[in-house]
């Protein structure tokens, strides 16, 4: 998750900088961080509360969703301030979890052995599969960050606005965000 | 940059410009990380006004291409990266190109699309710059070569290193090597002057390149091996006697090194310890090592002409031992009384006088050699007599056993150390002992002569101090002024004693002479 969501905004982030390069041991990728403190603290909050949501709701598929947007005055007057978010850019991240399997009751040491070792073979191989997905992943994020450019909006001083969506405890059967129904309604 | 105009002249001109920065900006990050190099510690935030080309600064390694000595891209020229991996140590030679990065500004292909590329804005061309920049940047670390450059940074003693070449034309890869690579084309970026194009071929896998850690690691010259100069504290060595060694170590060397005759205050090495001072090159060779480690291959590359401290060493082996043992371990030269320097074996006069007269001869001998020293470093460059000129003057040391003429005669020599003969008597008596007279007569001449040479040369000795000796400042030359001073000293007294010891034998000789003759006079009929 942190992997993908700093790839987008490094692409993203059109400001001046200052590249971090950030290893990520359990799949042996590298990808890039702005150097935005602000920014990587607010990454690790979402994901911490989607880690949460992750273990409240196991092996549930779900998604992440990145927005960049505009903020404009709706209706300026003088009795009303509201503000117009008008998305440029939105990311979705579906995701997956799946739960480890629990290891059965073994009989003998050896039995446990050849269990465990069985166990560090799959989870192995299932690591380096998912490290390749990962990456396939930063090839899209490329590839999509490169293809339209045109709608981006003009560099400031600042990152662009945005907004990590996770899903929320309040969550539907239908999967549907409480959050982006809110914000239908609003808008 | 963001406020690059769009209009007109300016505009053109300003496109140009960032094409051109755009280039620079994509070799120095292809050659950031695939130039392995020592892990540095983290560059400093401060930027330089034009590393912010593109809202990307880019640190290490140093700005393109001055620092590499690459030569600056030629603008509407493509340029392209190889990056090999090639057989370690061969200088990059046998390396096959496993990536291959294109930057190229392809002009319009007709006049309607130069027209409409003119109208492009200089600031939305920049934008979309900044992001195939992140793009190129990103994807420099997925690729596979981005992990051996990782581990060849970390480690360099790898059989593999990574290599790069910078052209402006691609040399064409063979049908096997196209078909082994996979390519990637970045979106291009349409500017006034053209569409700016990004590519990379890259091998999938480096799983053929068995990269393993040689176990011949580069030659390299360790400056501070044990037993070396720079491993151990050095010690101001007096210019006095340094000068002894002529040219034979490079001058910034001799005052690091103390030096064998040097006085007990300087020398700090055990003998045991100065065997580990091999010298494996001129320029660590150590004078002060004890003989062993002067062997002769050691000898050997230094020039000729130049002098001691290997002629002392010389001098010890092939003669007398005690000597060698005193320049080579001062301490005991210095504080006690050198043994006799007679053997077993050799042949020797009474023991009678050997204790005193021997201990005193040798001592002198010793002291000789420690005065040579001092006259060393005041008059260089005498030869001795002895025909290796390395031995230099100090092969007229040599001779102390069995003084020559023409080495007595050695002004430099003080001392003109004979063998003791048996007592003789006076010469020129005509007495019927005629045999015991000329072995006294000749004994008697001498020792005459050598006493006769003995105070010639004491009269006719430099100054144990000469003013022309340049003046030592540092304390170390100042404690080695002083302790050879006093050694100097000592030395004069003990050859004032032994001139007394010598004008007593005179004088008993003389005696047992005139007793002689009266003895046999009242024998005559």
């Amino acid at each position: 998750m942190r992997c993908i969501l700093h790839t987008i905004f490094f692409h993203r982030t059109l400001t001046l900088v200052r590249p971090k390069d950030v290893d990520c041991g359990l799949f042996e990728i590298t990808y890039v961080q702005c150097g935005l403190a602000d920014l990587e603290k607010e990454v690790d909050e979402k994901i911490n509360q989607f880690i949460a949501w992750v273990e409240k709701h196991p092996n549930r598929r779900s998604q992440v969703c990145l927005s960049f947007f505009d903020e404009k005055n709706k209706n300026p007057c003088w009795f009303s301030n509201k503000t117009e978010r008008i998305y440029w850019e939105q990311w979705f991240i579906n995701l997956h979890v799946i739960s480890p399997k629990g290891h059965g009751k073994s009989h003998s040491s050896k039995a446990t052995t050849d269990l465990g070792g069985k166990a560090l073979e799959e989870t192995s191989s299932r690591r380096a599969a998912l490290g390749l997905l990962i990456q396939e992943v930063l090839f899209q994020i490329i590839n999509f960050a490169n293809e339209k450019k045109d709608h981006i909006p003009l560099i400031s001083d600042r990152i662009f606005n945005h907004e990590i969506m996770i899903p929320s405890s309040s969550d539907s059967v239908f999967g549907w965000n409480a959050d982006v129904l809110r914000r239908v309604l609003n808008s | 940059m963001s406020s690059m105009s769009d209009s007109g002249s300016s505009g053109r001109a300003g496109a140009e410009l960032m094409v051109e920065q755009f280039h620079l900006k994509v070799l120095h990050a292809v050659l950031a990380v695939r130039g392995p190099r020592p892990l540095t510690p983290a560059a400093s935030a401060s930027f330089r006004r034009r590393d912010r080309w593109f809202h990307l600064p880019l640190h290490d390694p140093p700005p393109l291409p001055a620092a590499e000595g690459l030569e600056a891209p030629t603008p509407g020229e493509p340029l392209v990266v190889d990056i090999h991996l090639a057989p370690a140590g061969g200088g990059g030679a046998g390396g096959e190109v496993v990536e291959r990065w294109t930057v190229a500004c392809e002009p319009w292909p007709d006049a309607a699309a130069a027209a409409a590329g003119e109208g492009i804005a200089v600031n939305r061309a920049y934008k979309r710059c900044m992001t195939l920049l992140r793009s190129v940047y990103a994807t420099l670390r997925l690729l596979p070569a981005y992990r051996v450059f990782r581990l060849l940074c970390a480690n360099q003693s790898y059989n593999y290193e990574m290599v790069h070449h910078v052209r402006s034309f691609a040399v064409p890869f063979s049908r096997v090597d196209e078909a082994a690579m996979r390519s990637y084309r970045f979106v291009p970026v349409e500017t006034q002057p053209g569409r700016l194009v990004v590519s990379v071929q890259y091998l999938p896998s480096l799983a053929a390149f068995n990269l393993e850690i040689s176990s011949l690691s580069s030659s390299m010259l360790i400056p501070d091996y044990v037993g070396s100069p720079a491993a151990e504290p050095m010690r101001a060595f007096p210019a006095s006697l340094t000068e002894a060694t002529g040219s034979a170590f490079p001058p910034f060397y001799q005052p690091q090194r103390p030096h064998s005759w040097a006085p007990p205050a300087l020398w700090s090495h055990a003998p045991a310890q100065q065997a580990r001072f091999s010298p494996p090159q001129l320029l660590y060779a150590s004078p002060t090592p004890s003989p062993p480690n002067f062997t002769s291959g050691y000898l050997q590359p230094r020039p000729k002409g130049e002098s001691a401290p290997i002629s002392i060493v010389h001098v010890g082996e092939r003669r007398n031992p005690v000597p060698h043992q005193i320049v080579l371990e001062p301490t005991r030269g210095f504080m006690l009384p050198p043994p006799s320097p007679r053997r077993v074996g050799e042949t020797g006069t009474a023991s009678a006088q050997q204790s005193p007269s021997e201990i005193s001869r040798s001592f002198g001998r010793a002291d000789g050699l420690r005065m040579m020293d001092a006259y060393a470093s005041l008059s260089p460059g005498r030869k001795g007599k002895d025909s290796k000129d390395e031995s230099g003057r100090f092969s007229a040391l040599s001779s102390c056993d069995s003084p020559r003429r023409d080495d007595i005669d050695d002004a430099d020599y003080p001392f003109a150390v004979d063998d003791v003969d048996p007592p003789t008597f006076q010469p020129g008596s005509s007495d019927g002992k005629e045999a015991r007279d000329q072995a006294s007569s000749s004994s008697h001449k001498s020792q005459d002569a050598a006493v006769g040479s003995l105070v010639h040369l004491l009269r006719s000795a430099r100054p144990l101090r000469d003013s022309n000796c340049p003046s030592q400042t540092s304390t170390a030359e100042s404690n080695q002024a002083a302790s050879t001073s006093s050694v100097v000293s000592r030395r004069k007294s003990d050859a004032l004693e032994e001139l007394q010891s010598f004008k007593e034998i005179k004088e008993r000789l003389l005696s047992r002479s005139r007793s002689a003759k009266q003895q046999e006079s009242p024998e005559k009929p």
